[in-house]
């Protein structure tokens, strides 16, 4: 210390004293009113790289959610549509039953026969679901319809697949192809769902004992080959769902983890803030009661 | 031998004159109390030379010498020019530390970190565009959004690459405002100059000039805050100043050798300002930082497409090169594919975002650094500043006790001159008239 205090220096030391105080305070009142303790990167550079990279994972964590999200809705979809093939085929089956056991004549025969083609174009309909614009059995041509209403059978789409990214590296092929139970047709002879249908079709208005014969035979055969298919691919598209639920759980687990941590960056810990913030308010009313009353003391005061 | 009859009187003028002299010094110091600059002032008192009285004992024949009085020698400053010395060295070191933190918070909060505004926050939506891309390959409307996504984020690499280099060209245009013609260094080292020759004069007269020294003093002090300086006071008491590590000394007697190139650590606010734009400084390494960032991002992302979506290399080119219908998914004809759009929006978290990440840690930690330095240069000056002050400062405690000392000096010294005067009554009106 020195040996003289001049009123200069006591000015001086007074005002950068509440100028130090001030501005400690105006620094917690930000840190408060903001909910944030790095306000820019100099507060903290190893804080603030941390939250642009932490930020970054949970944007990406809540992309691979919401590509999770979509592919679930995508399989639901198509599990309904396949669903809905399967009734249809179980419905065919019965009617392939019935003309089979040879009560009925070849009018009934003839009816059956048109109700199995119009069920082979609800199947079509079905294959032809989209999901948000984009046909869900076209392999990845998710623009075109995998198939035609009317009597062409074929397949339009491809075997391409399409898949979401659910996490770093890690993917969920969401595409079923369908084109593995109902096939291209009659013409093609694949022996696919298609084919068998419009074969049964075929062989109940054929009126030939082979037709008749052929009913109860290779085309149960067929359709039960057929159904057996679609269980499959019912099987595989749960599987891919199932992947997709718990790629979700697994990302939901580590949103929390990453949230907690960013939290612990970049928020204020408000308890803490404010007894700081009373801590140094009654510093800076010290300061100012001090200042307000050594400035104004000198020998002048006591002077005659 | 006896006594000059007259001599009492002459030495209590002499104590009055000494007196009013300090108590107008004293009053000088309290008028100047708040100046800037001013170094109290204390006058310097010698006895006058005394009056010998040979043999005045009879017995033993010894004589004396008797005092005549007070003489006023000289009014001087008090004042500690090694304190100047230091003050002015670490004076220039603080200058250029605020300089430093000026110029780097300003970059830093060109940044614009953390925020949902700056480049971080647009590089993630970015990726997310790309990712709703890869959930719907065909849709126009997710292209649309993955060219609006990367339009953000030109122009924010732009507006960030535009603010840093206008902070660089403020620099330079502050540095050649301060350095040049009519800058305030020519100012400074002008006025220096002048007072050299003013002040070699009153010395050689013999008057110390207390306020041009104080003056001088002052302006070297702000010379300091521009670069380093030292100071040489040659033996006609003017001063030789260095500035900057310049060949030449800035000021030498009453001539004046301005403009010259500085050293290379000049020092003060001219050199944190060269510093910063320099090819190895902090402002320039943001720059290339941020281009190198921009760079990284248009190869990463280019390399996985047949049209480039970027181009430019640099923050200040960057730009999106694409329409919205020329936004590739997939590199296969078919609508529904996605792998490119998956590929793209795998780049998050990948170089480009890594180096950005880097470089605002970069920006914080320079901008800390620069603080926390001129923080603890503060302290130093202020600590300086305050020795300095008491040794020079005006004290007004002290100031009133003087007043009061010398008050009671000059009452006293009246008072002789009283019993002096009563004494010469006694001899002049007094004596020869008996009995009456």
């Amino acid at each position: 210390m020195s040996e003289r205090i001049t009123p200069a220096m006591v000015t001086a030391t007074t005002l950068n004293d509440l100028n130090a105080s001030l501005g400690a305070m105006e620094r917690t009142t930000n840190e408060l009113s903001s909910g944030r303790t790095i306000l820019e990167p100099s507060d903290n550079p190893y804080g603030a790289s941390q939250i642009i990279n932490l930020q970054s994972q949970l944007d990406g964590l809540s992309s691979y959610e919401d590509n999770a999200q979509d592919g679930i809705s995508w399989e639901n979809t198509a599990s309904s549509a396949m669903s809905g093939i399967g009734e249809i085929t179980q419905r065919v089956r019965e009617l392939l039953v019935q003309g089979a056991n040879g009560t009925y004549n070849q009018s009934d025969l003839d009816t059956m026969a048109l109700q199995v083609e119009q069920l082979t174009q609800s199947i079509k309909q079905d294959a032809n679901t989209q999901y948000a614009g984009q046909y869900v059995f076209s392999g990845s041509a998710t623009t075109t319809a995998p198939y035609e209403q009317g009597e062409n059978d074929e397949y339009k789409g491809n075997a391409e697949t399409v898949s979401r990214a659910v996490g770093p590296g890690a993917s969920v092929t969401i595409t079923t192809n369908l084109s593995t139970l109902l096939g291209n047709g009659e013409s093609s002879e694949d022996g696919k769902l298609l084919d068998t249908l419009r074969t049964i079709a075929k062989n109940m208005r054929s009126g030939t004992a082979e037709g008749k014969e052929a009913l109860g035979s290779t085309d149960l055969q067929k359709l039960d080959g057929n159904i057996e298919t679609l269980t499959q691919l019912q099987a595989t598209a749960g599987g891919a769902t199932d992947q997709l639920q718990s790629a979700l759980t697994r990302n939901e687990d580590l949103q929390t983890s990453i949230t907690e941590a960013l939290s612990n960056t970049q928020d204020t810990n408000i308890a803490a803030t404010t007894v700081a913030y009373a801590n140094e308010q009654a510093a800076y009313e010290a300061a100012l009661r001090a200042g307000a009353t050594i400035v104004q003391e000198s020998l002048l005061n006591f002077l005659q | 031998m006896s006594i000059p009859t007259l001599q009492g009187l002459q030495t209590a003028l002499s104590g009055l004159i000494a007196e009013q002299t300090a108590l107008d010094t004293a009053g000088n110091n309290i008028a100047n109390a708040d100046t800037e600059g001013y170094s109290r002032e204390t006058v310097l008192l010698e006895p006058n030379p005394p009056i010998p009285i040979p043999s005045i004992s009879a017995q033993t024949g010894m004589g004396a010498q008797l005092g005549a009085g007070v003489t006023v020698t000289t009014i001087t400053r008090i004042r500690n020019e090694y304190l100047d010395a230091q003050y002015r060295a670490q004076n220039s070191s603080l200058s250029a530390a605020t300089t430093k933190s000026e110029v780097l918070e300003q970059a830093q909060s060109a940044f614009n970190e953390p925020s949902s505004a700056g480049i971080a926050s647009q590089l993630s939506n970015f990726w997310s565009a790309w990712n709703k891309l890869a959930e719907a390959p065909a849709s126009g409307a997710a292209k649309e959004a993955v060219v609006a996504a990367g339009e953000q984020l030109v122009t924010t690499f732009n507006q960030v690459s535009s603010q840093l280099s206008t902070i660089a060209s403020q620099a330079s245009e502050q540095y050649n405002s301060l350095a040049g013609p009519g800058g305030e260094v020519e100012d400074y080292a002008k006025q220096i100059a002048q007072l050299n020759g003013q002040i070699k004069l009153s010395e050689e007269a013999g008057q110390p000039p207390n306020d041009m020294l104080d003056r001088r003093d002052e302006l070297l002090d702000k010379l300091s805050a521009l670069a380093n300086i030292s100071v040489s006071e040659q033996p006609d008491h003017t001063d030789t100043v260095t500035f900057g590590e310049a060949a030449e000394p800035l000021v030498e007697g009453t001539a004046v050798n301005w403009p010259q190139e500085l050293g290379a650590s000049a020092g003060g606010r001219l050199g944190a300002l060269a510093d910063l734009n320099s090819p190895t400084g902090a402002l320039t390494s943001l720059r290339e930082g941020l281009d190198s960032v921009a760079a990284t991002l248009a190869s990463t992302v280019n390399e996985h497409l047949e049209t480039p979506f970027f181009s430019g290399e640099t923050a200040a080119t960057l730009a999106v090169a694409v329409i919205s219908a020329e936004v590739q998914a997939s590199g296969s004809e078919a609508s529904g594919g996605n792998e490119v759009a998956q590929e793209i929006a795998a780049l998050r978290g990948g170089t480009a975002e890594q180096s950005y990440a880097a470089l605002v840690e970069k920006v914080g930690s320079d901008v800390r650094t620069a603080n926390d330095e001129q923080n603890n240069l503060q302290t130093t000056v202020t600590a300086i500043n305050d020795q300095r002050q008491a040794v020079s400062g005006v004290s007004l405690d002290e100031e009133m006790t003087n007043l009061i000392t010398f008050q009671r000096g000059y009452q006293a010294s009246a008072r002789t001159l009283t019993a002096m005067s009563e004494m010469l009554e006694t001899l002049i009106e007094h004596t020869g008239v008996v009995g009456l």
